[in-house]
């Protein structure tokens, strides 16, 4: 009866809150969005990188697109005074993440990164995560993909390609942050360094609005950055603690 | 006593039940057959076709990642609210018109949990790993995640489904020693296994009545957990229209509401094709018509509080759900909703409208096309209207949802049709109890009753 | 025997005791105790955080603890029936097809010829309509 063992020896350590002391990184994405442009680069970049389907246009139009990270645009006002405000939307990894508390077959759950991570092989589709997450940043292969001749050249080896039935999401490029790790480790067990590794999507931004790093780190940029006045977190009220901080874009207009 | 019971001796009740079991007419095949037709076309041929195409054969998109297989699964699993639940509290406080139809409700529960099951392979998109959320030891030494509100509902459904089973088999085992008697051929062999040796004798009846009252006490609050947990489904995320502590409520009333109404449907039915005029009476509508107009009444109330607090909380994005809701794309669906189940039902209030089979037939289908309407919204308005505007989108089935749906109805009436001919559908001992006890005069041969 | 339950019979007879509420609390409590097992058990077996809660989080696992509890129950006071009532019957015995409709019957375990007389005498005294000997086995 080993977990009874367990559970008597744990008891205090298990009934603790999960907290990111306990955290050996803890990723953070901070982005500027006084300096995003909207181009969509980020967007292209994780699409290429991580191997997300093309779904086509019917597909696209009945809404069933697969974009990890999305533009999200809201008009304000009439033409000609219309003001335009985007926020690039990608999966929070929030610490309190409704979609992991949700999962039967725990195909979802937090790393010791403080990330959240998909474990597509378990997942069997239940798509509960997606009605929990309040960012709607979970995506659904309602079908079976296939990249036609030579469009799978093109596909990275480092990540696995979905079938249908499952769900995806943003990882933080967890393949990038393995290899740095593993490079790290075959240095001599340092730390990975401020700086060394970059998601796909902050890699391709041109005006490089976003910054990712560790903010357990307090000498990286983005822990500096969350002390910015600027900085708020989306849907913060929810108290699911997100991994993304936004920079308020400065508004010349504004009271 | 309504006159034409007067005349039912107990033997009047043998033969009529044994009649119902054995004599079967064409007009039974050919429901039977074209309800059979109808599952396999409708239900299975497209779930196949989704198999291999993915849940894209559904209308499903992102946002909207439930659809009418998710409303279609809490349909079923409300319908099965009534008959056991019914049953036992009816038991419990000695309802002498819950006699003659328990068996029948008792049996509607057990067929929808069974749809309900099979409507979870239908909904996700992998079924084939189903079974990994069971708790089961295997050698990824991978077990499921309890604090799942989906999987408190796999151990709920599980428990309810074993005890609807133990429940209704548990009733059934003196009508099977009644019926075992009078069969012969396979039928009989069926009947003895079902009825193990019951005799009838002082012993087995106490030990049944003390075992039968505690199940009927275990079961209740069961009941209650069961759908109060389907409905956690929905109010444990934390977006706004789903998140309310009122769903636990509504939803149990919200069953318990439409399994009467499927109750007083499948009662119409087996009064008139089953020839069963001289024990579901007046008397059983009357008391089922009031049950629903206290739960109409109720399921009204928590749809008022419902918008009161959605409106009291001021959250935009509750008032931006709850005015799409009401008025947006699926808006007259809501008011056909409101129609249904919360206007047609006050006619309910007449005793002769109570008392008549044929318009509560039809208010009871009318009931229940409500409360799917009802399930129905609460997944698609919700999930179109969350928090992030940039992601709201609408939601329509497609041909193979409607078709799974239908599919779904004809499976539920092939195996209650399958029922009506294996199993007593009406209790033989607990309907003789509400007849007078034979005397000398009365009964075959010249016996007297004796302590 | 009889066709419907008859109040008072125990008491009359004398037995009225019955051990199902035994195996209805014991099978209850066993099944809360397995299912709060069960659920916190697992989630120790495997370290799965999700959520930003505890390893064991004590709500879901006492809902999980419920349903087992009522699960065991109800499976102990169905044992318990086919045991106390000696279902399913495996030895013959004896059985009257007619008391499954409308007739009642009363059964006296006799050992002897001089018994039998003198029961049947009594039970036709008190207005039996019919008194048969049945064998049945030992």
């Amino acid at each position: 009866m080993d977990f009874f063992e367990r559970i008597r020896d744990g008891w205090d350590k298990h009934r603790k809150p999960a907290h990111e002391d306990d955290f050996d990184y803890a990723w953070t994405m901070a982005i500027d969005l006084d300096i995003c442009t909207g181009c969509g680069a980020c967007v292209t970049a994780c699409q290429a990188e991580n191997n997300l389907p093309i779904v086509g246009e019917e597909e696209f139009a009945r809404g069933r697109e697969i974009k990890w990270i999305r533009i999200e645009r809201y008009w304000e006002g009439e033409f000609p005074d219309a003001k335009l405000s985007f926020i690039p939307m990608m999966c929070q990894h929030c610490d309190a993440a409704p979609c992991e508390t949700v999962c039967p077959v725990s195909a979802t759950y937090h790393n010791q990164d403080g990330l959240n991570t998909q474990i597509y092989n378990r997942c069997i589709g239940t798509r509960a995560c997606a009605v929990y997450c309040p960012y709607e940043v979970r995506y659904f292969n309602y079908t079976s993909h296939h990249w036609e001749e030579p469009l799978d050249q093109q596909l990275n080896p480092d990540v696995t390609v979905r079938e249908k039935g499952v769900m995806e999401k943003c990882t933080f490029c967890i393949q990038r942050i393995r290899q740095a790790k593993d490079r790290a480790k075959d240095d001599g067990r340092r730390r990975i360094r401020d700086g060394e590794v970059q998601p796909a999507c902050v890699q391709s931004c041109p005006a490089q609005a976003m910054t990712f790093g560790d903010r357990k780190d307090t000498q990286s940029r983005v822990a500096k950055m969350i002390n910015n006045p600027r900085a708020y977190r989306v849907l913060d009220e929810l108290n699911t603690s997100p991994s993304v901080i936004y920079l308020k874009k400065v508004d010349a207009d504004a009271p | 006593m309504p006159p034409e019971e007067q005349s039912l001796v107990y033997a009047d009740v043998n033969r009529d039940v044994v009649r119902s079991l054995l004599v079967t007419g064409p007009r039974y095949y050919v429901a039977l057959y074209t309800a059979l037709g109808v599952t396999v076309l409708c239900f299975f041929f497209p779930w196949f076709y989704q198999l291999f195409y993915g849940i894209g054969a559904a209308g499903m998109n992102h946002p909207n990642v439930w659809g009418t297989y998710l409303s279609s699964f809490i349909f079923w699993i409300g319908l099965s609210h009534s008959g056991t639940l019914l049953s036992c509290v009816l038991h419990l406080t000695n309802s002498p018109w819950r006699k003659a139809m328990y068996r029948s409700a008792e049996a509607m529960t057990l067929f929808s949990l069974m749809v309900a099951g099979v409507m979870v392979f239908v909904h996700v998109g992998r079924p084939w790993f189903l079974h990994w959320a069971l708790p089961y030891p295997n050698q990824m030494e991978m077990w499921p995640n309890f604090r799942s509100p989906l999987l408190f509902d796999v151990m709920a459904i599980a428990t309810y489904l074993t005890g609807s089973i133990m429940f209704i088999y548990m009733g059934s085992i003196p009508d099977f020693a009644a019926v075992r008697d009078r069969t012969t051929g396979w039928r009989r062999h069926f009947y003895v296994l079902m009825s193990m040796g019951w005799r009838g004798t002082d012993r087995e009846w106490h030990r049944l009545g003390l075992a039968y009252t505690f199940l009927a006490v275990l079961i209740i609050p069961l009941a209650v957990s069961v759908h109060s947990i389907v409905s956690w489904d929905f109010a444990m995320s934390i977006v706004p229209a789903l998140h309310q502590t009122i769903f636990a409520p509504y939803f149990v009333v919200g069953a318990i509401y439409s399994g009467t109404a499927g109750i007083v449907t499948v009662m119409f039915l087996l009064r008139k094709y089953m020839d069963f005029g001289q024990y579901i009476t007046t008397v059983h509508f009357d008391n089922l018509g009031k049950l629903l107009l206290a739960l109409s009444l109720m399921w009204t109330y928590i749809n008022l509080i419902e918008i009161f607090t959605a409106w009291y909380s001021g959250s935009s994005a509750e008032l931006e759900a709850l005015t799409y809701k009401l008025f947006g794309y699926y808006g007259a669906l809501y008011w056909e909703m409101i129609l249904f189940c919360a206007l047609a039902p006050l006619l309910l209030i007449s005793t002769r409208f109570r008392t008549s089979f044929v318009p509560m037939l039809i208010l009871s289908i009318a009931i229940n096309i409500g409360m799917y309407t009802e399930r129905f919204l609460i997944v698609a308005t919700s999930l179109s209207r969350q928090y992030l505007p940039d992601a709201w989108g609408f939601y329509v089935p497609s041909a193979v949802e409607v078709s799974i749906l239908l599919g779904s109805l004809a499976m539920f009436t092939t195996l209650f049709l399958l029922f009506v001919k294996l199993i007593p559908s009406i209790s033989i001992y607990e309907v003789k109890e509400t007849l007078a006890t034979p005397s000398n005069k009365t009964g075959s041969d010249a016996w007297q009753p004796s302590h | 025997m009889s066709p419907v339950p008859i109040e008072g019979v125990e008491e009359v007879l004398g037995k009225k005791f019955s051990v199902i509420k035994r195996f209805t609390f014991v099978g209850a409590v066993c099944g809360g105790m397995l299912g709060f097992a069960l659920a916190a058990g697992t989630a120790v077996l495997y370290l799965h955080p999700t959520g930003g809660r505890p390893i064991i989080t004590i709500p879901p696992f006492l809902i999980i603890a419920y349903e087992l509890t009522i699960l065991f129950g109800i499976l102990a006071t169905v044992l318990g029936f086919f045991l106390s009532a000696r279902l399913p019957m495996i030895k013959e015995r004896v059985y009257v097809p007619a008391t499954a409709v409308d007739k009642f019957a009363v059964t006296v375990a006799c050992d002897s010829q001089p018994h039998f007389q003198q029961a049947a005498k009594i039970l036709s005294t008190a207005g039996a309509g019919e008194v048969s000997q049945l064998e049945e086995e030992a």
